[in-house]
C-alpha cells in the first residue's frame, strides 16, 4: 500500500507517524516545500520517498500522486485543499483524505463560516460584519466603539487577526485608532496575496472565555470526535505576548478537558455535526477529512465557534494522534468509502501536553528566527519519556536548519496534565541552537497553576451563560434605546 | 525627612500601531495615591525617546496636547511625592551615551553615591542608577547588563527602564520590599506597575508579581526573565496598611483583604461599648467597615470630602495639612452629635489630624465620647527605603504612651493594633515583611552588608 501525504509540518510529523503504525505497513511518501526531517525519516523507513516541491500546487500533487500510483493522498494543511489539490488528484481517481475545495471554503472563508451557522441557525454563532474595502469598515469601527476581533476575511496563514476589548470610554479613541490601522494592513498586507474570496476584512463581536480546540474526523455522514486540546495561543509565559499558531497544548486524560464538563463536550460535538451536513447542503458535496472547532466557552452560548479548521489543529493535532489506537489507515478508509460509522475510534487514556519550541524572533520577527542550525538529542528526549515532531526545520545537507516558526514540538504523555507538562519541559532543554541564537518555549503550559485559572475562568463563564439559558436569552440579546424603547436581536 | 515613595509603570505594546502614551497616563493617574509632586513619562516610537514630565498631578500636567507629543508604541511612567530642585532629576530620567536609558523607581538606593564614585547629589539617585545601567548595556544585554548593576545597588527598590533600542528591563529588589505587578492586554500589551489597580484601569489582566530579586527584559520578540537574586522576601506591610489602594492586589494578597482584616483584629483587641463606628475617609473605611460587623455596633457615614482625594501626609507644611484635613473632611452632624463614636483612622504620625478631627467631632458637633482606633501599630521609625515617615523626633508614638496620646488628642480610649494582630492581618509570617517604620529593624541595614 501507498500513501501520500502532503504537507511539510509537526501536524503532518504526527500524522506519517500514525499512519506508519498501521498493520497494513503502507509506503509513506510526502510531499512537502521544505525538507522536514522527522517526515522524511518515517518515508525513508517505509520504503516510501521524499518530493520536494509546492504542496499547494493541485497539479503537481496530482502528478506526483499518479506517478507513484498511490492509494490514496493524506492532505494536512488548509492551503494545498484551498487550492483544490483533493479536487485535481480525485479527478485521476486517486481517493483523498482531505477536504475538497468546496467543504474547505469552511475554514478559507471566515465569512461563509459565519453565514452558513446563522442561516442555518447553527449554536455557538456570533455576530459578525464582512467587508470588501478599508473605507466601509473603517466607517463602522468609526460608528461602533465595540469589543471586537479584526479579522482578514480569508485564512490567511492564521496571521492578522486582532482582538481588541474596548471597554474604558477614556481609551477608546487609542483603540480606535489601532483599529483602523489594523484594517488597512488586513487588506494591503494580510490579504494582499489572496484573490480568492471578494470579502476583504471580517469584523466580529469579541467575547470572552478558555478556549479548546474539537478535531474530528468525517466521512459527510458521520462525525467522529477526538479528545479535545487546549492551545496557548499567547508567545510568552503567564499569556502575555503576541498571538502565535499556538505555542503548546493539553489534553485528557479521557476524551474532554479538566474545565471542560461532559455536555459542553457533547454540545461540541453537536455542532460540529450540524456545521458538516449543513456544510454538504450548502456545497453539494461531502465533506471527507478532518474538521476541527476552534471553540471557547462563552458566556452568550456556551460553547462557541471562533473559527473552523477543515485540518488537524497544530500543535493539537500533535497531543491526539499519537495516543490513536484504531488504525489510521482503516480510518482513512472509511472516511473514503463513507463507512466511518463503522469505525470505533479508540485512544489511550493520558493525559498529553505539547511544548512548541521556537527560534527568538517568532512570531513577530521570522527573519531573526530563521536559518539557525539546530541539534536535538533525541535519546535524551526519548529517555526523558518524550517524543519530539518537527515543524518549521528544513533539512539542508543533512543538517537541520530553522524556517522561522516553531522548530519542534515536545510531546508528553502521562497520568495528569502537570505530569506530562514536567516531561516535555525536560524535553525542551535537548532542543538546542549550534550558533547561539536562543529558543524559547512556555514553561507554564499544563502546569497546575495554569489549568487551575483555566477551571476558574470556565466556572465563572458557566454560571453566566446557565444564568442566560434559565432566562432564555440565549442567541438573543436585549436591550433598551431612548426613544426607540424594548429591541430584541436574535443571533 | 525621607519623602520617597513613588509609583511606576511600564507598558509594551507588541505592535507598533499603538499609541500607549495615553495608557501610560492613565495608568500614573490610577497610581496618583503614591505620589503627587512630580509626574512624567517616557516614550518610544522606534527612533525616538520623548521624555514629558514635570510638576503636579498628573492629571493637571499632562493635557491633550503634551501627550500628543508623546507619541509612541512603548514607555514608562512614574509618579513621585519627591520635588527635586532641578528639572532634570525629576523621573523618568533620562541618561546615556551609546545606549540612552530612561529609568524611574519606587524605592531607596542606600549606597546610590557608590554607584558612581560619588559624582552624584542626593537628589540625583534615579541619574546615577540610569546612568550605571547605560554603561553596564554597552557591552552585555539588557537582562545581563540589569544584573551587575542589581550586584552594585543595596536598598529597597522597584525599578522600570527603557532603552533608546527599545527594550523595556524591569527589575524588583532581592528582597520585594517594594511591590510591582506584570498584567497583559490580550495579544497587544505587556505591562507593569507598583500596583494592580494601575493595571486594572488601563484594561489589562494582572498576570503575576514580579518576585523579589526578579528580572525582565522586554523588547519585540521576546521576553526574557530571570530570578537573579533569590533572597528571603521582605514585603513592607506599610503597603498592606496604608499606600496601596484598597483595589490591589500585591505580594499575591489583596489589600482589602488586609486591611479587612485588621479592622477585624482592631475589634478583638480593642473593642468598646459605643454607639457608632465612623471611618475617615478613606484608607480606614475597611478597617471601620469591619470593626462594624465584627462589633455589631453600627457604621455611619462620617465625613464628606471636598476636592480631590489628597493623602494628608504628604502635604509638604504643617499649616497645608491642617488645611488639607479641614477642607478634605465635613463632618455629617446628624452621624455623631450626641453619640458614642469609634472613630477609625488609618495612622498617627504627629497626632495632628487626630486631634484636630476628634476636636471636630466633640467640641463642634457634640459627640458623647470619642473612642480612636488606628489601623496600623505604633509607627516609631522612619523608613530608609522612601516612605514618608518622618523622623522619630516628630513621631508621637515613638514618645507617648496610649494613654498619653489619647488625652493630647483629646479621645476618651486610644488603641494603636498590635504589631502581632497587624502581622496576621497580613496572613504572611512576620519575618516575611518589612516591619521597620514598627520596630525599627530594617531588612539590607541589618546585614550591614
Amino acid at each position: 500500500m501507498k500513501i501520500l501525504l502532503v504537507g511539510e509540518g509537526a501536524r503532518e510529523h504526527a500524522i506519517a507517524d500514525a499512519l506508519a503504525k498501521s498493520v497494513h505497513e503502507p509506503r509513506i511518501f510526502a510531499v512537502m516545500k521544505l525538507k522536514n526531517p522527522g517526515i522524511t525519516r518515517i518515508c525513508e523507513k517505509t520504503r516510501g520517498e521524499v518530493r520536494l516541491g509546492d504542496s499547494t500546487d493541485p497539479a503537481f500533487v496530482a502528478s506526483v500522486a499518479e506517478e507513484l500510483s498511490t492509494d490514496f493522498i493524506f492532505i494536512g494543511p488548509e492551503e494545498p485543499q484551498f487550492h483544490g489539490v483533493a479536487d485535481k488528484v480525485e479527478e485521476n481517481g486517486i481517493p483523498c483524505v482531505g477536504a475538497r475545495r468546496g467543504p474547505s471554503e469552511i475554514e478559507m472563508s471566515k465569512a461563509f463560516m459565519r453565514r452558513l451557522m446563522w442561516k442555518y441557525k447553527i449554536p455557538g454563532r456570533l455576530r459578525f460584519m464582512a467587508f470588501k474595502d478599508i473605507d466601509e469598515a473603517i466607517a463602522y469601527i468609526e460608528e461602533y466603539a465595540e469589543s471586537i476581533a479584526l479579522k482578514p476575511a480569508r485564512q490567511a496563514g492564521g496571521k492578522g487577526v486582532k482582538v481588541i476589548a474596548d471597554l474604558q470610554a477614556y481609551l477608546k479613541k487609542e483603540k480606535e485608532e489601532v483599529k483602523k490601522k489594523h484594517v488597512k494592513s488586513i487588506v494591503e498586507e494580510h490579504m494582499r496575496p489572496y484573490a480568492d474570496i471578494e470579502d476583504r476584512i471580517l469584523i466580529e463581536q469579541k467575547v470572552e472565555g478558555p478556549e479548546y480546540t474539537l478535531q474530528c474526523f468525517t466521512d459527510g455522514r458521520v462525525v467522529k470526535p477526538l479528545p479535545l486540546v487546549q492551545d496557548n495561543k499567547n508567545a510568552y509565559e503567564m499569556d502575555i505576548g503576541p498571538e502565535t499558531g499556538g505555542m503548546g497544548s493539553i489534553s485528557g486524560p479521557g476524551e474532554t478537558l479538566p474545565f471542560i464538563s461532559e455536555e459542553e463536550y457533547k454540545e461540541s460535538v453537536e455542532i460540529v455535526s450540524q456545521t458538516v451536513r449543513a456544510i454538504e447542503r450548502e456545497v453539494g458535496e461531502a465533506y471527507k477529512g478532518v474538521i476541527a472547532g476552534q471553540m471557547m466557552l462563552t458566556a452568550l452560548w456556551g460553547p462557541t465557534i471562533i473559527e473552523f479548521y477543515s485540518r488537524f489543529g497544530d500543535p493539537e493535532a500533535v497531543n491526539v494522534l499519537p495516543l490513536l489506537e484504531t488504525d489510521l489507515v482503516e480510518i482513512s478508509e472509511a472516511i473514503i468509502s463513507q463507512s466511518l460509522n463503522k469505525v470505533k475510534l479508540e485512544f489511550r487514556n493520558s493525559a498529553t501536553v505539547v511544548k512548541c519550541v521556537a527560534p527568538r524572533g517568532y512570531p513577530n520577527r521570522r527573519d531573526l528566527a530563521k536559518g539557525h542550525p539546530m541539534v536535538v538529542d533525541e535519546d535524551r528526549i526519548v529517555e526523558a519519556g518524550g517524543r519530539v515532531f518537527y515543524g518549521s526545520i528544513d533539512l539542508k545537507n543533512g543538517e537541520m536548519v530553522t524556517g522561522g516558526s516553531r522548530a519542534v514540538e515536545v510531546f508528553a504523555e502521562a497520568e495528569t496534565i502537570p505530569a506530562a507538562s514536567e516531561i516535555a519541559e525536560r524535553c525542551a532543554s535537548f532542543v538546542n541552537l549550534k550558533d547561539g541564537w536562543k529558543l524559547f518555549h512556555r514553561s507554564d503550559i499544563g502546569t497546575e497553576a495554569l489549568l487551575n485559572e483555566r477551571i476558574e475562568a470556565a466556572e465563572l463563564i458557566r454560571e453566566i451563560y446557565r444564568y442566560r439559558r434559565e432566562k432564555n436569552l440565549i442567541g438573543k440579546q436585549i436591550d433598551w434605546l431612548p426613544g426607540k424603547g424594548r429591541i430584541e436581536y436574535e443571533f | 525627612m525621607s519623602k520617597e515613595r513613588c509609583g511606576v509603570i511600564g507598558i509594551y505594546a507588541f505592535d507598533e500601531n499603538w499609541n500607549v502614551a495615553r495608557f501610560i497616563y492613565y495608568g500614573l493617574v490610577a497610581l496618583q495615591n503614591r505620589g503627587q509632586e512630580t509626574c512624567g513619562m517616557a516614550v518610544f516610537d522606534g527612533k525616538n525617546m520623548k521624555v514629558i514630565k514635570g510638576r503636579g498631578l498628573a492629571e493637571n500636567f499632562f493635557t491633550s496636547k503634551n501627550l500628543e507629543e508623546a507619541r509612541g508604541w512603548a514607555g514608562i511612567g512614574h509618579v513621585s511625592p519627591l520635588n527635586p530642585r532641578r528639572d532634570e532629576n525629576i523621573q523618568p530620567v533620562y541618561i546615556g551615551d551609546d545606549v540612552k536609558v530612561a529609568l524611574g523607581y519606587n524605592g531607596r538606593i542606600l549606597n546610590h553615591k557608590e554607584l558612581m564614585e560619588g559624582k552624584f547629589e542626593s537628589e540625583e539617585d534615579a541619574i546615577a542608577v540610569a546612568s550605571l545601567l547605560a554603561k553596564e548595556l554597552r557591552r552585555s544585554d539588557p537582562l545581563e547588563a540589569m544584573e551587575s548593576v542589581m550586584e552594585k545597588m543595596r536598598g529597597a527598590y522597584s525599578l522600570v527602564a527603557f532603552t533608546d533600542k527599545g527594550e523595556m528591563v524591569v527589575a524588583r529588589d532581592p528582597k520585594g520590599v517594594k511591590p510591582l505587578v506584570i498584567g497583559s492586554f490580550g495579544f497587544d500589551h505587556g505591562a507593569v506597575a507598583s500596583e494592580s489597580a494601575a493595571i486594572d484601569v488601563i484594561g489589562a489582566d494582572l498576570k503575576a508579581d514580579i518576585k523579589p530579586g526578579e528580572i525582565y527584559a522586554i523588547n519585540q520578540y521576546s521576553i526574557e526573565r530571570k530570578n537573579a537574586f533569590k533572597d528571603k522576601e521582605r514585603y513592607c506591610a506599610f503597603e498592606y496598611v496604608y499606600l496601596c489602594r484598597p483595589d490591589s492586589v500585591i505580594n499575591g494578597r489583596s489589600v482589602y483583604d488586609v486591611r479587612i482584616r485588621i479592622g477585624e483584629y482592631l475589634a478583638e483587641e480593642f473593642p468598646v461599648d459605643a454607639d457608632v463606628v465612623i471611618g475617615v475617609p478613606e484608607t480606614a473605611i475597611p478597617f471601620a467597615m469591619a470593626y462594624s460587623n465584627a462589633t455589631g455596633i453600627p457604621i455611619h457615614m462620617g465625613f464628606v470630602r471636598s476636592g480631590r482625594s489628597m493623602r494628608t501626609a504628604i502635604r509638604p507644611t504643617q499649616f497645608e495639612r491642617l488645611v488639607g484635613v479641614q477642607l478634605k473632611l465635613n463632618p455629617i452632624r446628624q452621624a455623631i452629635r450626641g453619640k458614642r463614636v469609634v472613630l477609625i483612622d488609618d495612622s498617627v504620625v504627629r497626632g495632628t489630624t487626630t486631634r484636630n478631627i476628634v476636636n471636630i467631632m466633640r467640641n463642634r458637633i457634640g459627640a458623647k465620647e470619642v473612642h480612636v482606633r488606628i489601623g496600623s501599630s505604633r509607627l516609631i521609625s522612619p523608613c530608609p527605603f522612601g516612605v514618608e515617615v518622618p523622623e522619630k523626633d516628630e513621631l508621637i508614638a515613638a514618645h507617648l504612651t496610649e494613654d498619653e496620646v489619647s488625652k493630647v488628642v483629646g479621645a476618651d480610649t486610644f488603641a494603636w493594633l498590635s504589631l502581632e494582630g497587624m502581622v496576621k492581618a497580613t496572613g504572611f509570617p512576620r519575618d516575611k515583611l518589612c516591619m521597620g517604620c514598627f520596630t525599627g529593624e530594617y531588612p539590607y541595614l541589618e546585614e550591614g552588608a
